[in-house]
């Protein structure tokens, strides 16, 4: 086993890899990130302003693989004998192969599902049989982040046995994994929903569209919050729950949630050390150590971030919706019947922030609102009161220490942005985050103010006070998923 | 940034706090001119705002050609003066057959003649400025070093700030609602936020000038239309990957180049309207794609992160309506720039000044006339991009 393997892999796939020429065990299909992990390294890229970065927290990941440069290092799957070398970001594949590129494929169905969480799995079950359905889900698994829990959920039980239950799909139910929708785009009669998989255009065309698109974890501000060896709590899920790879031997657990790791970590028999007020993390290559703001310090391999999750807003105000800061973060208002405009739904934690359960019965809900529309006897009601019985978790909006960091090595935004150079900017008397956005460039990156928009509108509603509810959050603009130019070239 | 109360009268007041009326608050406040800009949201945040960067001078016919050198040698000064970035990184139109290559020998000879050093090259002289470009189907190109890119919102920050210390007042968030007229004298604005006394207005509003003449009460046809254009942009690549603005009319009417953070930033010729709707579409998307790929292969395997739409205020000539509304003293226009108004505000801010104080102007502001369009007498169609 590898220094950080939690579970016997199946040899019959080991492989020999090389980073930057050194040789290193994995394993036949594995991501690359997760190989390096197991063998305990945890650098894998360079962003423009020389800073180390892995692939557990925000910005991209690019990698040069035998001798190709800008591959999505976190999406790569390895083969035997492959040649990765680390790049900084801003390197980029000179020399490209020109063809047609893949025919674009295109299906009608009367309902497109994005997102493929309990939300999903909940509308596709309530519709499914009844209604011909396109599920469309970025992951290469089904469950969404339930797929990454291995404790029991309530209303569920154990996690993964529930999803078997839900995939069993009717017929008229395709799925699409691996599969990135681009957005909505409203065409009068239909809604087209654009998606990408392994290089591949697909249109959907639905009468339909529902978004089912969850919510992020919540980045944390602190010095070093971009060095390689700070997870997002979904990630560390993922390497310990799907891959079978621990985050480190001894990790540290910061936020206002930490509940939503440890029992996973406990599980696992990982030794962990919670740290609620994290100052600074340092170390070479990877996380050596966490100080808190009491100047403690702590030797750890890793820092998981459980701060709770947020709704994904780009999807919602891509797709035309509005917003409301509520419970402490920022959701989509609703009509009636969950929609954000005629003929667009949105179920899940896309809407609040809730147990997996009460997610799922908002899909069933969502599912019955929708087969009303097209004329099938449904009970919408019979969920809405179920869903009652959950009121939506609200989460403290945080207060940022701004005075106490050293803003320069404090990363709000995945593509170089610091801390300082936004708050610069806010203490000018700049608070709209339309010109923050142009002045800094925060928002502008790969993930399009996922991971830190939020953050932004933090920081000018706790240097102005201004509040939360009163600031103007960016719409977000097509693409909602980052898309190779080659891929929507093609002419049919 | 400025967010000043509405003072309660200005001799001069410009409409629209764009880069057009920005820079012509600065140049007559800098001639010590009482002078103040109303702007409805933030300074720089219409069309500005999502601009794509270019500044050329190779034009098609004497006047705008002589406007534009005009214009670059502020841009140069100015850039200098208030230190924001303005490279003369050059604009390169690629050229793919006989019919393209004429036309742009004329054009280059009108350039010259105004000392626009713009030269037609080879396609391997082009190559060596862009190593990136597939010149397989490029016979020639058209060159001048001199034109060059900036940053739309960072230069206009520079303009307006430096406005300031001449004295002006730019209000933000403020939106005018109606002219105060008597005997046809303006005697001043209504706006969201009170009342202005003013008597000289400029309608600098571009995209949404036919609202400001039809509240100032102009019969004059001054026909100016919002369309939606977009733009694009990448992951950035290594800084100085594509240098100048390139342009190919064959592939969608491109422009693309480099900005200063590294994304490579452009549009094609797709245009919808006249409308003020802003959704960036998915036609758009699939042609951009298509023809950037084509200029420059490599862009095949760069991510797309954002489009993004913004408006050409269009002309039937493409060209700008710039001058005085004799029907209502005092009123001008400068108004219309169809897609290059960025590149040519510095220029025109000195005609407008030259007007208000002076009555005339040194530069051909006659080829901008806002009563050719009612006499029907169309400028030859300006070189429009995009």
């Amino acid at each position: 086993m590898r220094p950080l393997d939690l579970t016997e892999k199946d040899p019959s796939k080991k492989i020999t890899i090389y980073l930057d020429g050194e040789p290193y065990e994995a394993y036949e299909g594995e991501k690359f990130p997760v190989a390096m992990l197991a063998n305990g390294v945890y650098w894998l890229t360079t962003s423009n302003e020389g800073r180390h970065r892995g692939a557990f927290t925000f910005g991209p990941v690019p990698v040069t693989v035998n001798g190709v440069k800008n591959i999505n290092g976190r999406k790569l799957k390895l083969k035997d004998g492959m040649k990765i070398e680390r790049q900084r970001y801003d390197e980029f594949q000179e020399q490209v192969e020109i063809d047609e590129g893949k025919p674009v494929l295109r299906y009608v169905v009367d309902v497109a599902v994005i997102g493929a969480g309990p939300a999903g799995l909940g509308v596709v079950e309530e519709i499914g049989g009844k209604l011909t359905v396109a599920l469309i889900e970025e992951k290469g698994w089904l469950g969404g982040d339930m797929w990454l829990k291995g404790v029991e959920q309530e209303g569920f039980g154990n996690p993964r046995e529930a999803i078997e239950r839900l995939t069993n799909f009717p017929e008229n139910v395709r799925v699409f994994l691996k599969t990135a929708a681009l957005g909505v785009y409203d065409k009068g009669e239909y809604f087209l929903v654009p998606a990408v998989r392994n290089d591949q255009l697909i249109e959907f065309m639905a009468k339909k569209v529902v978004l089912a698109t969850g919510a992020v974890d919540n980045i944390m501000l602190f010095e070093n919050n971009d060095w390689p060896g700070v997870f997002r709590r979904a990630d560390a899920l993922e390497v310990m729950n799907v891959w079978g790879v621990a985050p480190g031997r001894k990790v540290a657990v910061t936020g206002a949630f930490p509940e939503e790791i440890t029992a996973e970590l406990e599980r696992w028999g990982i030794e962990y050390i919670i740290v609620p007020n994290v100052k600074r993390v340092e170390g070479e290559d990877r996380i050596e150590r966490v100080i808190d703001e009491n100047g403690n310090v702590y030797e750890v391999d890793a820092l998981i971030m459980a701060d709770g999750r947020i709704p994904d807003i780009n999807p919602i105000t891509q797709a035309g919706g509005k917003l409301r800061f509520k419970r402490g973060y920022y959701m989509p208002i609703l009509d009636d019947e969950h929609r954000i405009r005629d003929g667009i739904y949105v179920a899940g934690s896309a809407v609040s922030i809730k147990p997996h359960y009460a997610n799922y019965l908002e899909g069933k809900l969502v599912g019955a609102y929708i087969l009303r529309e097209f004329g099938y006897e449904s009970e919408p009601c019979i969920y809405e009161e179920r869903l009652k019985e959950y009121e939506p978790v609200a989460r403290p909006v945080p207060k940022l220490p701004l005075d106490n960091f050293n803003g320069e090595d404090v990363q709000i935004c995945g593509c170089g942005v610091t801390l300082k150079k936004v708050d610069d900017v806010v203490r000018s008397g700049i608070t709209d985050l339309q010109i923050i956005k142009r002045l800094t460039h925060l928002a502008m990156g790969f993930c399009q103010g996922r991971f830190c928009l939020f953050n932004g509108a933090l920081l000018v509603s706790q240097r102005s006070g201004m509040g939360m509810d009163r600031l103007d959050i960016p719409v977000a603009r097509p693409p909602i998923k980052n898309v190779k130019m080659k891929v929507v070239a093609g002419r049919d | 940034m400025p967010t000043r109360e509405l003072p309660e009268k200005s001799e001069i007041t410009i409409i629209g706090g764009g880069i057009v009326g920005v820079t012509i608050a600065h140049e007559l406040a800098k001639r010590g001119e009482e002078v103040t800009v109303i702007e409805k949201r933030f300074i720089g945040s219409g069309s500005t705002f999502r601009c794509g960067t270019g500044i050329r001078q190779q034009f098609n016919d004497e006047a705008n050609v002589q406007v534009m050198k005009r214009s670059v040698e502020l841009w140069k000064k100015y850039s200098e003066e208030y230190g924001f970035p303005f490279q003369q990184t050059g604009y390169l139109f690629l050229l793919y057959d006989d019919e393209e290559v004429e036309t742009f020998k004329r054009n280059i000879a009108i350039q010259n003649k105004f000392g626009v050093p713009t030269r037609l090259i080879t396609p391997e002289e082009a190559k060596e400025i862009v190593p990136l470009l597939d010149i397989s189907e490029v016979v020639a190109a058209s060159w001048n070093p001199t034109d060059g890119k900036a940053s739309p919102f960072h230069s206009t920050a520079k303009f307006a700030l430096h406005a300031e210390e001449f004295g002006a007042k730019l209000v933000e968030y403020t939106e005018v609602k109606d002219f105060i007229i008597e005997n046809g004298e303006i005697k001043g604005l209504k706006t969201s936020r009170g009342t202005i006394k003013t008597g000289i207005v400029v309608n600098a509003t571009n995209a949404w000038a036919k609202l400001i003449n039809a509240m100032a009460g102009i019969r004059t046809k001054i026909p100016i239309e919002p369309y939606k254009h977009q733009a694009v942009i990448t992951q950035p690549i290594k800084k100085g990957s594509v240098k100048p603005m390139v342009i190919s009319f064959r592939y969608g009417h491109a422009y693309l180049t480099q900005t200063s953070h590294g994304g490579i930033i452009g549009g094609v010729g797709y245009e919808e309207g006249p409308t003020y709707d802003l959704n960036p579409t998915y036609e758009f998307l699939r042609e951009v794609s298509y023809y950037f790929t084509k200029i420059i292969p490599a862009l095949r395997e760069l991510l797309i992160l954002r489009t993004w739409a913004g408006y050409y205020a269009k002309t039937p000539d493409s060209n700008p309506a710039i001058g005085k509304i004799e029907e209502l003293s005092d009123y001008y226009i400068a108004a219309g720039f169809s897609g290059h108004g960025f590149m040519m505000a510095p220029a025109v801010a000195e005609m407008v000044a030259d007007l208000i104080t002076k009555g005339k102007t040194d530069l051909p502001a006659w080829w901008y006339d806002p009563y050719r369009f009612e006499r029907g007498e169309l400028r030859g169609k300006a070189l429009q991009m995009g």
